[in-house]
């Protein structure tokens, strides 16, 4: 019971003094991160690569009319075919994140994702590249879809980024409409909402959520989402925005990560 | 040093599925909690410092890949096996079935004091829209449970790892 008495306090202290995931008391974290990434790397490498590969070979199994050397002549075509399907929808997603980068006009490294979150409260994403790579903590991760999170864990050749609908996370935006301005955090039961958005503000369905680059992580006019519901439920002084993210975090292969600070910029108001 | 070994073993399995599992089938917010699992697997079965430890560092390790809040899951884990403990010390014999309760109410604790400490010890507004998913998590990581004691309970005997009984 001490030792249990004990350690809840160790881990109560870690979360009231709110340790960094880079500060010290992480460290064996990182390293744990650096030991699972080649598990981590190699599933994610079946996922993308290899599963066509055993998915045509199971096929062919079927097929006993044809003889031995047809059908071995054939898995490997099919095999191959996977194989350069696969390299170049990767060969896609890479042309795109680097037509997006040179968009940007900032300094940017592209990583592969490798794995997710460990419980299903939280959303983040574990990606195959770290402080080796130049990344380093708070940095802006992109997709061509939109805004994906910022890394909240960097060891050497290991990364986390924390994703926008988690409900940990805030950035602030703006309807590319109206202007109106506000926080956009993650729900737990999925999605987005847009804090602090003033009742009288004129937000509609449908417009266009961009980041502001007034948080000093993202740069202005990145593509959050659009808004799919407001309303004003009770005597509140702001109006209930549910937001539709950009992209699809689960079909997250190749992202961006800007490695250049974005230079603070306020959105113009309308009128 | 048998019981760190296996169950370190056991928790780096449980966390690369957890961790590569959401992206290779639809779940969302039903990931399995495998090391939730282990930890009370530890409270029934496996006495003392070491293992309350090892609970501490199952939950840290599981702060390795999940959220931005370091000692969260290490908190919760250290609970669970704490549940776990007192279940295994209370009753007379701790069936699978009490294991299975006891992931169960684990999963339910876990998640709700998780989120109510990541909300800044607030009651968060939208926490009843979030408890069916997180009892589906809870029944779906309930029914695992007694495969992963078996493979559990295998390996100890594997390795010789002594394991004691209820009020021992």
């Amino acid at each position: 019971m001490i030792t249990i008495g004990i350690l809840v306090i160790i881990s109560l202290h870690m979360l009231s003094t709110g340790v960094k995931p880079d500060g010290r008391a992480s460290r064996p974290s990182l390293l744990l991160m650096e030991v699972l990434r080649p598990f981590q790397a190699l599933e994610s490498a079946l996922t993308y690569g290899a599963s066509g590969l055993v998915h045509d070979y199971f096929d062919l199994v079927g097929v006993r009319e044809q003889n031995v050397e047809l059908r071995k002549q054939l898995a490997e075509l099919q095999s191959e075919r996977a194989r350069l399907v696969e390299l170049q929808v990767e060969n896609r997603h890479l042309a795109d994140l680097l037509e997006l980068k040179e968009a940007l006009g900032t300094s940017a490294v592209a990583a592969n994702v490798i794995g997710s979150d460990a419980t299903g409260l939280s959303r983040s994403l574990v990606l195959g590249e770290g402080s080796g790579d130049e990344l380093r903590r708070d940095m802006a991760v992109v997709s061509t879809e939109g805004v994906v999170g910022r890394l909240i864990a960097v060891s050497s050749s290991v990364s986390r980024v924390l994703l926008i609908d988690d409900h940990n996370s805030a950035l602030d935006a703006f309807d590319q409409r109206s202007r109106a301005r506000g926080i956009i955090a993650g729900v737990v039961d999925d999605g987005l909402t847009m804090k602090y958005v003033d009742r009288s503000e004129d937000i509609k369905p449908g417009d266009t959520i961009v980041t502001s680059g007034m948080d000093g992580v993202f740069p202005r006019g990145l593509l959050v989402g659009q808004v799919a519901r407001v309303s004003q439920e009770g005597p509140g002084l702001f109006l209930n925005v549910e937001v539709k993210a950009a992209v699809d975090f689960r079909r997250l292969e190749q992202v961006l990560i800007l490695t250049q600070k974005p230079v603070e910029s306020a959105p113009d108001r309308k009128g | 040093m048998r019981l760190i070994g296996l169950f370190s073993i056991a928790t780096l399995i449980a966390l690369v599925l957890q961790t590569t599992l959401p992206r290779l089938l639809p779940l969302g917010l039903f990931v399995p909690d495998l090391v939730l699992i282990l930890a009370v697997d530890l409270g029934l079965r496996h006495h003392g410092s070491l293992s309350a430890a090892m609970a501490f560092a199952m939950g840290y390790a599981t702060d390795a890949f999940s959220g931005s809040q370091l000692g969260l899951n290490a908190l919760t884990l250290t609970l669970v096996f704490l549940l776990a403990y007192w279940l295994a010390r209370s009753l007379i014999s701790t069936s699978v079935v009490i294991g299975v309760v006891a992931v169960f109410a684990g999963v339910m604790f876990k998640d709700i004091g998780g989120y109510f400490v990541s909300s800044g010890w607030s009651t968060p507004p939208d926490l009843h829209t979030l408890i069916p998913p997180m009892l589906l998590q809870a029944t779906i990581t309930a029914l695992l449970a007694p495969w992963v004691f078996g493979v559990m309970d295998r390996a100890a005997r594997i390795i010789g790892l002594r394991q004691r009984a209820a009020r021992e």
